[in-house]
Order: structure tokens, then C-alpha cells, then sequence
């Protein structure tokens, strides 16, 4: 019989390589410490067995709350085991949103990481009366809680050691009762519009679907190493980092903090990455900041190799042959400068490269591909998990591949795009209504604009709901401009605005501190804080430059003509942002209303009297002004 | 730990200390008990770092009496007292800034370090079991005070917040049985400030020792300690609760001058 649950590939793997093989490792103390199949296996079966021993049955929810690290994993195929789901929350949730998550999934117990986390909880506990316990698995700074509810991870471990002495087949048991069809996980939509849903996955979307993901990525045979730092709280790691781990049998590498993944990653080498659409706009911001800080002789290689590997990039994505000339140009270039600056970012050994939830400017994906890696940006969602894939040979920048082979994709006549999934999620949780009103006739509502090229190629535009329709009755999308304004180093963040009541766009810029600093830097211009740089001629001038730069690319009719450079940075505590950072846009313009009204008036200066959350909860207010510039 | 909590660990009697005509200290007597962490506060000038200075023997009083384990401190090395158990942090932090603060901790750690210089130059043997262990030791300090980030940084080169932490993780590393910080929070941020707080909190639980701590930050002070001096002028002028502290005439005087 095949295997149709995580729990039972990972029995299967602990059977096949035991002890010898390596799992997981974690950076922890500074070492890197290993974890075999087998450890891997014996920690989920004692903590399934605690868990079950505490009382969790078959259906239930377990909320996980906490930074990628072995307990995660660990915490989720035991719940797993049992034939609960998990429940993936984010760290830096504010307790309000957590009693929701935990809330609405019905949780009966919630595995914590630390002190923060447990603190947290211990804030909203009276609202979530499901719960049972609270599990923790960093004891630093919890030493003198005594709140009953509380446990720790290794106490749960040897309850289950002691229950497994009691039932010494049970575990089995209830593994070999797992079906395809238990639900395995939640997934939070991250909520640009409204409460977020939960998506659920079934064990047959988490072996399957990713099985076949893997299967036409080639990950199989391949022992890759894998550096889990995104959210497992997101659908990508639960298919790469848990799903995907197990299955193609990668290595499992987790950093010791989130803020040394850049190290961390050099060290660990991973051939399989993936990073969201920022982390790639980051790294390049970091790659030319830190070339204009170089020494003259670096910088004129850089500039020399740079453009050769563009040429022969564009010249595979077109599918051109590289004639001989090309090909030793870009030998020495790659040599030269690439591969130097590949070993710094710790992409030396990557083979699988993904991207996705968000677009990534082509400007990007070319950068990255003439240093030799092919970033595969791929169209997923919550509720469809990955629904097209640029294959291996084929990787061209403005789009997103064919669709998968398990996937059926149409258009509506609006645009939108229209799914069949062999393999897809298996509702929202407690909410039939908005599953059912996603699907007709068979085909499943997207929500996302898009439309195929020629070769069969999809392209996603933007969403739907964020088109704008301009005062000519032309379509246009701001996030199009805005993930081709991020690419400049000096844009953090962009709200580009526009409608049908609007003469023109216009746009919100947010600096980006660190690169616009060094900027000022050398130009000795002296500033005080954010808001003072940020108001700055100079660094006004250098804004515009950059906007007429991306202008220069854009249809006529959705040109910016007007900009401000804000006061403050967009952020998640402000709920401007989900908290997968994107751009909360109804929310946004809503909140600047008043300063949107100044871009579209006369004035050139707009004085601000704003209040703003500090990440303590504290509020305070803001009073400056800042001035309004026009594009020339 | 000692048995009775209330136990005097250090007893400080009759400190006098004077600078030629400043009589900087005067008849002090105050006693740090096993289990507290002990404030020192007080305006400018007080007193309050000499105190500190005396305990530690970078000043020698002309008059009075340090006891700490049956012995005057007074007559004793710095580095003498630093091996008895009493380690400290500094109000200007003095590091070696050229060095990361990993090697800025390891540095510490000489006090406990059994091989000599010659034998330490070769990472051989029963050499590399001690350093190794050393390691082990420094970094459950790194993991304690969070300094994971800046473990490989060059001590010079990190902002000022995480250099105080560096310079508190080296008092913690010669494993003290007291520990004396001078103004940890001083030139701090609020959120910087919180994780002090709670580390000086951590730090207390974990390994169960006394803390003296000299801080102007007056909410730092009520919200983590369990007892309080104030001096002025060189002179003790009240000692107890925060709450008694709070409420206490001469203390209100002193900070806001009188009516």
C-alpha cells in the first residue's frame, strides 16, 4: 500500500536510514548539532505520545507559535501522528491576533517557543478556554512561571515516554490509521482584505501534490540541504521545509537566530532555497550598496563583468545560442566576480531556486541570472499550493512558468484565472460559505489577473480587486510599478495611486534608511532621523531620478506624476502590512487619505499630525511636515 | 548559596574615603545580603561609583572596613578581589575594543584558566579540553544575554547598547559569586533599557547571586530591585524598601533641592 501520510514516509525513512543518516541540524551554541533520521522519528513519537497522554484526540488542532527550529518540525508530525493538524502562527503576532488564530482554529493545546511567546498566551489565555496546555521549548526566563498551564517540550517527552511504556504499539497504531484525507494543516490566508480564513491541507496535498512538485523539480536523489528560515506558518515551508524534507529526504539546516541567516547560510551551502520576493530585493540592495562602498579598482570589475553576465542571461532566457566569444567573456566574468560574490551570499551550491507570494520585478530575476542562478518564480496560493513553475531551461523573467502538470489552468473574461486542481485544499475552516463562493461551475476563483503568452507561459499580473481602472477607463496595476520601484536601492516600499476619479498616479514612497544613509553619507549631507533624511532636497532629487527611471518604462497613462517622500517606514504593527509584508493598500490609502487629497492638489507642502504605535503597544504622535514633489 | 537569605554576603563598615580635601565617602555602613539585588542611588557626585570603586579596590579607604568572606577588602589588588568572586561592569565601558567580543570574553575567562602562556599558545591536548570547555561556558552566557549576532563583531565597531552588554557578559564569565554594575542602562534606548532589565532579572534567577547595581534610571530601580540605598554628598541618607524610598523625605529633598 503506498504511503499516504508525513507520519508514514517519516517511519519509513527512520526504518531506511536510522541512524546513519542526518536529518536536521540546528545551529545552537554556536556548533551546528546534528539530528538523525531516527532522532528525528523517537522525538515526534514521545512527544505524540505525551500529547495524546495529555488528552489530544484524533481532529484536533495544536497551534505552533515559534521560530523555525527542530521542536517545530518535531511538534507538527507529532499532532500529525495522532491525526490532528497544526496550526502555524507568527512570531511577531501581536496578542490579539493570536487569540484569534488560536480562537478560531479551536486549538486544544499551543506549543510556544519562548518566554515572548509564552508571555503572550499567558495575556489571552481567559479568551481561549480550549486550551489545554501551553507548551514551551526554550525555558530561558521561564524558570519562576508557575502558571499551571504551562509545560515544557521535554516534560511532554518523557510523559510520553512513560505512556509509550504503557502502550508500546500504540503509536503504530494510530500511524497506520492516518489517511490521505486527515486534515494535516491550517494555513492562515494573510489577510489583505478582511479576517484571515484558514485553508486547510490534507495529508494527500502534503505527500502528494508536494511528491509531484518534487518529482518535476528533480528534487528526488539529491540529498539537498535546506536552510529553513521562512514561516512554517506559511504554505511554502509547509510544503518545502516539512513536506518536502521528508520526502525527497533533504537535509533540514536551522539558523540560530533569524537575524544570522545571512551567516548562516554561507556556512550551510543549500542547494534547494527559498526566498520571498523582499529577501531577493534585499540581497540585491545589499549586493550594490555595498559595491558603491567598495574600493575603485572592485567597482570597475564589478561594472565591467556585470552587463556581460546580463547579456548572456538575456541571451538563454531568449533562447539564443551563445556563440564562443560570449561564452569565454562570461567564463572570465563568472570567475572573476560571480562566483566571489555567490560564495559571500552563500548561493555557491544552489540548484533549486524559488520565489513566490509575490511578484519580483524582472529586473531582479535578470540580475540574479547573470550571476548563474535561476530563480523560479513560481504562482501559488493558500488554496491551490503551487498551480504553474518555469522549468529547469526555460526561466524567463516576466513570467511564471507553464502550468504543473496536476493543475488545469483557464481565463475568465475579465481576466482572471481560473483553476482545476487535482490536489487542492480541502476548504476554509468553519467558513462554507466563502469556499463555496469561490468555486463555479467546477473551476476555482483565483482572484488574480493574469493572462498566457503565446508559448503557454502564464503571467500574473496583480489581483483583481487591486486592478485600477484610471479616469480614461484604462486599466493599470500599482503593484506593477511599485515591485519595479523596489528595485532601485534607495525605495524600501512604494504605494502607487490611482482611479478613476484621479487625474493622475501618484505614489508613497518609503526610503530605505540604510542605502539613502550612505547615500548622504557621501555627500556629507547631515541628518537627524528618518523623517528628517527622508525630507532632505538632495534626497528628494535622488527619488525623482529614480521614479522618472522606472517612468521611462511604463505605459504612458500610468506615469507618476506627483510623489512624497513619508514621514515613516510601513509597518506590520500598524497593520499597514500583513505580516508576510505586504502592502495592506485599502487600508493604506484610507490612513493617508488627507496626504493622498495634498498630492492631488496644489500644495507642496502637507503638514503631518499623525499617531503612531511604538512596538510596545505604547502611542505617541508625530508632528512634521513633509514636502510634495513633482516628477519632471 | 548560603542558607539564610538574609545573610550578609559583604558588610561595609565605617567607609570613609577622601581625594586630598573631598571627603567623597563618609561613615558608611550598609551591608549586601545573599539574596537581593541591592540599588545605590543618588544625584551627581554622590558618591556612588567610589563606593563601588572601594568594594572592587580600585580605591583604598582611609578609614572603615569592606568584610567580605572573613576578609578586608580594603587592603587587597583589584585583580586579588576579582578572584575572590567579586566581578563588576563599568560606567565607560572598558573593553578591548580591536578584539570580536567573543576573544573579549574568552579574555575573561583567564582567572579560571589552569595552563600557563606557554602552554596555551598550543591548542593541544589537555590545553584544547580546557579552552573547549571555557567555550562551552561563554557561550551559555552568549545565549543568556542574546548575543548571537554580534559574537564574531569586532568590539569597537558595535553600537554603544550592545557594547554595555558585552561589558556585562565579561563580568558574568569569570563566574562571580557577586556582581557590581556601574549605571548598566545609562545612554540606553527604552527598548534596550527593558532587555537590560531583564537580563539583570535573568542573571539573579539563574545563578542566585547578589546584585549591586548603581543606576540614576529611577523606574529601572523601583521596578527590579529589592532594596535601595541613597547617598548624597558621600553620606548615607536613608536605606530600604522602594516603596520606603519613594515616600522618604530626605531622598525627595535631595533629587528635587528644598521648598
Amino acid at each position: 500500500m503506498p504511503l499516504e501520510t508525513l507520519p508514514q514516509v517519516l517511519r519509513e525513512n527512520y526504518e531506511k536510514y536510522g541512524s546513519h543518516v542526518v536529518a536536521m541540524r540546528v545551529k545552537d551554541k554556536g556548533i551546528w548539532k546534528e539530528y538523525s533520521w531516527e532522532d528525528y522519528y523517537q522525538k515526534v513519537k514521545h512527544f505524540c505520545m505525551g500529547l495524546v497522554s495529555l488528552g489530544l484526540q484524533k481532529g484536533d488542532k495544536v497551534s505552533i507559535l515559534g521560530e523555525n527550529k527542530p521542536e517545530w518540525f518535531w511538534a507538527e508530525l507529532a499532532v500529525q501522528s495522532a491525526r490532528g493538524a497544526a496550526v502555524g502562527i507568527f512570531t511577531d503576532c501581536l496578542p490579539e491576533e493570536i487569540k484569534y488564530y488560536v480562537g478560531h482554529s479551536d486549538s486544544t493545546f499551543v506549543v510556544a517557543h519562548d518566554q515572548e511567546q509564552v508571555d503572550k498566551l499567558l495575556e489571552i489565555k481567559n479568551d481561549v478556554p480550549k486550551v489545554k496546555k501551553v507548551i514551551y521549548w526554550d525555558s530561558k526566563g521561564l524558570w519562576s512561571y508557575t502558571d499551571p498551564l504551562l509545560l515544557s517540550f521535554d516534560e511532554v517527552i518523557k510523559l510520553g515516554y512513560d505512556y509509550e511504556k504503557k502502550y508500546p504499539r500504540l503509536f503504530d497504531e494510530i500511524v497506520d490509521q492516518g489517511s490521505g484525507d486527515d486534515i494535516a494543516a491550517f494555513c492562515y490566508t494573510s489577510g489583505t482584505t478582511g479576517l484571515p480564513k484558514g485553508g486547510m491541507l490534507s495529508q494527500r496535498w502534503l505527500v502528494e501534490s508536494v511528491r509531484e512538485w518534487g518529482q518535476l523539480d528533480g528534487w528526488f536523489g539529491k540529498n539537498y540541504e535546506y536552510l529553513s528560515f521562512i514561516p512554517p506558518a506559511w504554505i511554502t515551508e509547509q510544503g518545502v521545509g516539512i513536506a518536502g524534507s521528508i520526502l525527497a529526504r533533504m537535509v533540514v539546516n536551522f539558523p540560530e537566530e533569524p537575524e544570522t541567516v545571512q551567516e548562516n547560510i554561507r556556512e550551510i551551502g543549500p542547494g534547494i532555497l527559498f526566498f520571498g520576493a523582499r529577501l531577493w530585493e534585499n540581497l540585491n540592495r545589499m549586493v550594490q550598496a555595498r559595491m558603491i562602498d567598495s574600493t575603485f579598482l572592485r567597482r570597475r570589475i564589478y561594472r565591467l563583468a556585470l552587463p556581460l553576465g546580463l547579456k548572456v542571461a538575456n541571451m538563454k532566457s531568449e533562447k539564443k545560442k551563445i556563440t564562443l566569444p560570449w561564452r569565454i567573456f562570461y567564463f572570465i566574468a563568472y570567475h572573476a566576480v560571480f562566483r566571489q560574490l555567490r560564495d559571500r551570499l552563500g548561493l555557491s551550491n544552489v540548484n533549486a531556486v524559488y520565489s513566490a507570494g509575490a511578484a519580483v520585478s524582472p529586473d531582479i530575476i535578470r540580475y540574479f541570472k547573470a550571476l548563474g542562478i535561476d530563480i523560479r518564480l513560481f504562482y501559488g496560493s493558500t488554496e491551490q499550493g503551487v498551480m504553474s513553475m518555469p522549468r529547469e531551461g526555460d526561466i524567463r523573467p516576466e513570467t511564471s512558468g507553464p502550468p504543473v502538470p496536476w493543475v488545469q489552468v483557464a481565463l475568465s473574461n475579465e481576466g482572471e484565472i481560473l483553476i482545476k486542481n487535482k490536489y487542492p485544499y480541502s476548504g476554509y475552516y468553519k467558513d462554507y460559505e466563502a469556499t463555496e463562493s469561490k468555486i463555479k461551475d467546477g473551476w476555482f476563483y483565483t482572484g488574480d489577473f493574469g493572462h498566457m503568452n503565446e508559448d503557454g507561459h502564464l503571467i500574473v499580473i496583480d489581483r483583481m480587486d487591486d486592478l485600477k481602472e484610471l479616469a480614461g477607463g484604462k486599466k493599470f496595476s500599482p503593484q506593477y510599478s511599485e515591485i519595479r520601484l523596489r528595485f532601485s536601492p534607495y525605495i524600501k516600499d512604494a504605494l502607487v495611486i490611482g482611479g478613476p476619479e484621479k487625474e493622475y498616479v501618484t505614489a508613497l514612497i518609503n526610503i530605505d534608511l540604510d542605502n539613502v544613509g550612505r547615500f548622504a553619507e557621501a555627500h556629507h549631507i547631515a541628518y537627524t532621523t528618518f523623517t528628517d533624511l527622508s525630507q532632505k532636497k538632495e534626497v528628494i532629487d535622488l527619488i525623482a531620478k529614480e521614479l522618472a527611471r522606472v517612468n521611462d518604462t511604463l505605459p504612458e497613462w500610468t506615469r507618476m506624476r506627483r510623489f512624497v517622500n513619508l514621514h515613516k517606514e510601513f509597518d506590520a504593527d500598524e497593520d499597514e502590512l500583513t505580516r508576510t509584508r505586504k502592502l495592506r493598500r485599502t487600508f493604506v490609502e484610507d490612513k493617508y487619505k488627507e496626504l493622498i487629497g495634498a498630492l492631488y492638489s496644489n500644495d507642496d507642502i502637507y503638514k503631518v499630525d499623525a499617531d503612531v504605535t511604538y512596538r510596545d503597544g505604547r502611542k505617541g504622535t508625530i508632528e512634521t511636515s513633509i514636502f510634495v514633489n513633482e516628477i519632471r | 548559596m548560603p542558607q539564610n537569605k538574609n545573610e550578609t554576603v559583604i558588610r561595609i563598615a565605617n567607609l570613609s574615603l577622601r581625594f586630598g580635601g573631598l571627603q567623597a565617602l563618609e561613615d558608611i555602613d550598609l551591608e549586601v545580603r545573599a539574596a537581593e539585588i541591592l540599588a545605590i542611588i543618588g544625584p551627581n557626585g554622590a558618591g556612588k561609583t567610589c563606593m563601588l570603586n572601594c568594594i572592587n579596590g580600585f580605591y583604598h579607604p582611609y578609614q572603615g572596613e569592606i568584610i567580605y568572606q572573613d576578609r578586608d577588602l580594603t587592603a587587597l589588588k583589584p585583580h586579588k578581589i576579582a578572584t575572590l568572586g567579586i566581578a563588576r561592569t563599568f560606567q565607560n565601558i572598558e573593553l578591548y575594543s580591536g578584539l570580536s567580543a567573543l576573544d573579549n570574553l574568552m579574555a575573561a575567562r583567564h582567572i579560571h584558566m589552569r595552563h600557563g602562556a606557554l602552554l596555551g599558545c598550543m591548542f593541544f591536548g589537555p590545553t584544547r579540553r580546557e579552552e573547549v570547555a571555557h567555550r562551552e561556558q561563554i557561550e551559555e552566557i552568549i545565549d543568556l544575554l542574546e548575543m548571537e549576532i554580534i559574537r564574531k563583531k569586532v568590539v569597537g565597531s558595535l553600537p554603544y547598547g550592545q557594547r554595555k552588554k558585552v561589558d556585562l557578559a565579561r563580568a558574568l564569565c569569570m563566574d562571580p559569586a557577586v556582581l557590581l554594575l556601574d549605571e548598566p542602562m545609562a545612554g540606553m534606548n527604552v527598548e534596550e533599557k527593558e532587555d537590560m532589565a531583564r537580563f539583570i532579572l535573568d542573571i539573579y534567577e539563574i545563578k542566585k547571586i547578589p546584585i549591586v547595581l548603581v543606576e540614576h534610571d529611577m523606574d529601572v530601580v523601583m521596578d527590579i530591585t529589592h532594596r535601595i540605598a541613597v547617598l548624597d554628598f558621600g553620606i548615607k541618607i536613608a536605606e530600604g524598601l522602594p516603596q520606603e524610598i519613594k515616600d522618604d523625605q530626605k531622598v525627595i529633598k535631595a533629587y528635587l533641592g528644598e521648598e
